[in-house]
């Protein structure tokens, strides 16, 4: 009895370390802020270039941060290539099909988002690898059928022309992309604190312990399908609209899966600053690689892997002060 | 009636060469109970030694085959050491995003060393084919079927006649139960990755015979074994065979009969995967 | 009546002694091994039903058969009235049912605070979130845990998980809840903590179904006793009738722990 007493008599309710304050979302603000600076910079001759590579730094955090809500339900997936090309290729035959691209660009998104829910209640009781060879090979399909359909309709093996978003104005299209990364955050800070979050982590931690407890698995794993693809086809359909010119080959390549993959563990699983940081490092190392080599610059993400899984598994959000129960977001 | 019996043939064929990959893959998840997502690339590491052999050396790869073997071995069991035997206890899902990074090092760094062209062999048996009655078989398919029945019959022997193999089942079975009989559970687990390490070894030097060398080569073959040893049950070894045979033949059956047959038979082992997951899936308890 | 009563929505003080929970002929092999085998038995409104038997007597799962963990080979399961053989356990929950492991298992990477709360959140469709975190609180006073209430989940001691798994039960808000031995390892003072929780859980209006093997709590505690052996019902009564049942007394003859009545 005495236990209990002291205990029940101890100082109940200071404030839970873990419970998250406004502080919690300044870097992330700076980091956005910082962003939408970034055209504003004197970036002198090379203004194009640099404009560039921060536009797809930009898509590669929507890439991140949306598989890693995914990846919050416990469902690691390597179809995140699927939805971003499904979003391009979505987005190039509407407008073919004559829809304005302000249309085009949410249809296309929750097309894709739609598509994910079947892969979702086909995946719905697998777990582990075997989610992960099943999420594989359902890219390797999706691409297999773009390529063989007839070329009247998606272009096959050659690929498909796409009007260059925004008449090809890259300082507005650095402003869309920068909308749709600010749009993602903002999704993935409504799923960390609403009961979304309990849900998905509940499930991540004890699926069977989650559905004693009432969590209905069906409606929350296909519900973080649905989020975590529809914003993988926005950033598909800025891919598209960026390059004007889309294949089954480069849309649905394994790297658009293992990017976001690595970006998020190197960055801080199940964070929203982390896969964003994440993106910004990588991509970043990715382009002064590629500049010095023609192929195999994805190496970058395969010892990035490699050496987060073997020493630092927190990623970089890990880094900060031993905040071991830090309200991070 | 000829199609169909040479489609079925060509479909036994191609089974060898997949029976070979997915055994290998088997057996690092079956003995070591690592889900190795690198295993293609073992694959084109052979591959490419092969091709070099030849195209520096002018050794034929059927010659350097025992070589290879033996040097991607070496560089399967260094891999062990350096990496695999560190996240045995790891969750699983570390395990397998390990060995993902480590197969995008692998093919990025052959990428890199040696471009994304493809490299053909050239063999002097290369365009010779058997005629038996109305049935035309390519040399080099049966000569690679051959090569991987023997092989396969090979580590079966070894599975099942010897020491070596005797232990390796054990672990596989009880990892803390062969521990406790005096088992040196670590030198077993580097001995059966670097077995399968070789095994897609050997594989790769067919497929160089048969395809060609390229850095990504190793990825659609990976991808069918992970579709056969999941239709045979996890590290199940027989079941490997049948299942091979099952996704070879279907290749082939779609290749012949489906109009444009040749682009969607590279779909069917996710079918299979696909197929497989989910019957269990419903059959499995809620 | 309070909490689960009016929250529950189906009971009423006409219904009390209504049954919550009926199993007939419930079976479970698993392989050639008969774990469950052809139980039956009624657990009505506001009782405290005990079940007790040797290891492996088949008491986990028959749990697992009553959560939804596992389809019963044979058998119908009934719930507040309704059929629930065929429902998923997330279903079962929302129509009443609440469980704590034996083996306990918190959310690790939560602190023990959120790990309530999930039980709070989802345990009945419709909850929100500001309600649930303050109910997630109330439980935590009430089982001692309160002071706890922001360590990682994993930091727990194993007598403080068992607390936890108690209180995550109890946040779904329960008619019936399945308690799978929540005393096994406390010293006889925590024991009559245990016990007086669970009175207090009943005197709240929620019946309780639980497994033990320390007599005396079992004595003090349970209305009726339900024994097993092997997969079957040996016996069920009162307390003192089934220790006076020899089939029940030799079952326990030459088991490490005896029948200490
Ligand atoms: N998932 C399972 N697979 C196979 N056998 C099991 C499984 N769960 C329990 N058993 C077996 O069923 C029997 C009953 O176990 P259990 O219900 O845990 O007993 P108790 O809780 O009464 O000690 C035991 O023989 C046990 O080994
Ligand atoms: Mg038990």
């Amino acid at each position: 009895m005495s236990a209990r007493q002291a205990e029940a008599g101890a100082p109940v309710r200071a404030a839970p370390r873990r419970e998250i304050t406004p502080g919690a979302a300044l870097p992330l603000l700076g980091f956005l802020l910082l962003a939408a600076l970034f055209p504003f910079l004197p970036l002198g001759s090379r203004a194009e270039f640099l404009l560039q590579i921060a536009f797809f730094t930009l898509v590669a955090g929507i890439m991140a941060l949306s598989w890693d809500i995914l990846a919050r339900s416990g469902q690691v997936s390597l179809a995140h290539a699927a939805f971003y090309g499904l979003g391009a290729y979505g987005y190039a035959l509407l407008l073919k099909a004559g829809l304005p691209w302000l249309l085009a660009m949410p249809v296309a998104a929750l097309l894709a988002g739609g598509v994910s829910l079947i892969l979702g209640a086909v995946t719905m009781r697998l777990s582990g690898m075997y989610f992960a060879i099943a999420t594989l090979a359902f890219t390797e399909v999706v691409r297999t059928i773009i390529q063989n359909l007839p070329e009247s309709v998606a272009g096959g093996a050659t690929g498909l022309l796409v009007p260059a978003l925004l008449g090809g104005n890259s300082r507005a299209q650095y402003a869309l992309a920068w909308g749709l990364l600010a749009f993602t955050v903002l999704v993935s800070l409504a799923v960390r604190l609403t009961r979304l979050h309990f849900a998905f982590a509940a499930i991540r931690q004890g699926e069977e312990t989650a559905r004693v407890l009432g969590v209905s698995i069906v409606r929350f794993k296909l519900l973080a399908f649905f989020i975590s693809s529809s914003l993988a086809a926005l950033a598909g359909v800025l891919y598209a609209g960026k390059t004007f010119f889309i294949n089954p080959l480069e849309t649905f390549s394994l790297a658009n899966s293992i990017a976001p993959l690595t970006t998020s563990i190197f960055g801080g699983l199940y964070t929203t600053l982390g896969p964003v940081l994440g993106a910004t490092v990588l991509r970043v190392a990715e382009e002064l690689l590629h500049n010095s080599v023609k192929d195999g610059y994805l190496v970058v993400y395969g010892l990035v892997l490699m050496l987060s899984i073997l020493w630092l598994p927190r990623g970089l959000m890990g880094l900060r002060r031993n905040r071991k129960h830090g309200g991070d977001l | 009636m000829d199609l169909f019996v040479q489609t079925l043939v060509n479909g036994l064929l191609q089974s060898g060469l997949y029976a070979l990959v997915a055994s290998g893959l088997a057996l690092a998840v079956g003995v070591v109970g690592i889900v190795n997502f690198a295993h293609g690339e073992y694959l084109m590491i052979g591959a490419f030694l092969a091709w070099a052999g030849s195209a520096f050396l002018g050794v034929d790869p059927l010659l350097s085959l025992p070589v290879i073997a033996v040097a991607v071995f070496a560089i399967g069991a260094l891999t062990y050491r350096v990496s695999i035997r560190h996240v045995l206890l790891a969750p699983e899902l570390n395990q397998m995003l390990l060995t993902f990074g480590l197969g995008i090092l692998l093919q990025n760094l052959a990428l890199m060393l040696l471009g994304g062209n493809t490299r053909t062999v050239t063999t002097p048996y290369q365009a010779s084919s058997l005629q038996l009655g109305d049935l035309s078989v390519g040399g080099p398919k049966a000569l690679a079927f051959g090569l991987a029945a023997l092989l396969l019959g090979a580590l079966y022997v070894v599975l099942y006649r010897t020491t070596l193999g005797r232990q390796m089942r054990a672990v596989a079975q009880n990892r803390r139960g062969a521990q406790l009989i005096g088992i040196d559970v670590d030198r077993v687990y580097l001995i059966a990755f670097g077995v399968s390490c070789a095994l897609a070894a050997v594989a790769g030097v067919l497929v160089s015979v048969l395809l060609f060398a390229s850095p990504t080569v190793g990825l659609v073959f990976a991808l069918k074994a992970f579709a056969i040893i999941v239709m045979a049950g996890l590290g199940n070894l027989t079941g490997v065979l049948w299942a091979s045979v099952l996704l070879g033949v279907s290749e082939a059956l779609v290749q012949t009969y489906v109009p444009g047959g040749g682009g969607w038979s590279d779909a069917v082992f996710f079918l299979m995967i696909f197929g497989t997951l989910v019957l269990r899936s419903f059959r499995g308890a809620r | 009546m309070t909490a689960a009563t009016t929250i529950g929505g189906t009971l009423s003080p006409a219904s009390q002694g209504a049954e919550v929970l009926r199993a007939e002929g419930l079976s479970k092999r698993f392989g050639g091994l008969k774990a469950v085998q052809d139980v039956s038995f009624t657990h009505h409104q506001g009782e405290i039903l005990a079940v007790i038997g040797p290891n492996g007597a088949g008491k986990t799962t028959l749990l697992n058969l009553l959560s939804g963990v596992y389809r019963p080979s044979a058998g119908r399961l009934h719930l507040m009235g309704r059929d629930v053989t065929d429902q998923p356990m997330e279903a079962r929950c929302h129509a009443g049912l609440g469980r704590a492991f034996q083996i306990v298992r918190p959310f690790p990477e939560m602190t023990v605070h959120e790990n309530v709360t999930v039980g709070a959140l989802f345990g009945k469709p419709g909850q929100r979130l500001p309600e649930a975190r303050e109910r997630a609180w109330a439980l935590l006073e009430r089982t001692g845990l309160a002071a706890h209430a922001d360590k990682a989940a994993h930091e727990l001691t194993l007598l403080q998980d068992k607390r936890l798994e108690v209180a995550r039960a109890l946040a779904t808000n329960p008619s019936v809840l399945l308690l799978d031995e929540v005393m096994a390892g406390l010293r006889p003072g925590e024991a009559q903590e245990a016990v007086a929780l669970v009175r207090g859980v009943r005197e709240s209006g929620v019946s309780v179904l639980f497994i033990e093997h320390i007599m005396p709590v079992v004595r003090d505690l349970a209305d009726r006793v339900v024994v097993m052996d092997q997969g079957q019902v040996l016996a069920q009564g009162t307390y003192r009738e089934v220790t006076a049942d020899p089939r029940v007394v030799s079952a326990y003859l030459g088991t490490e722990e005896g029948l200490q009545a």
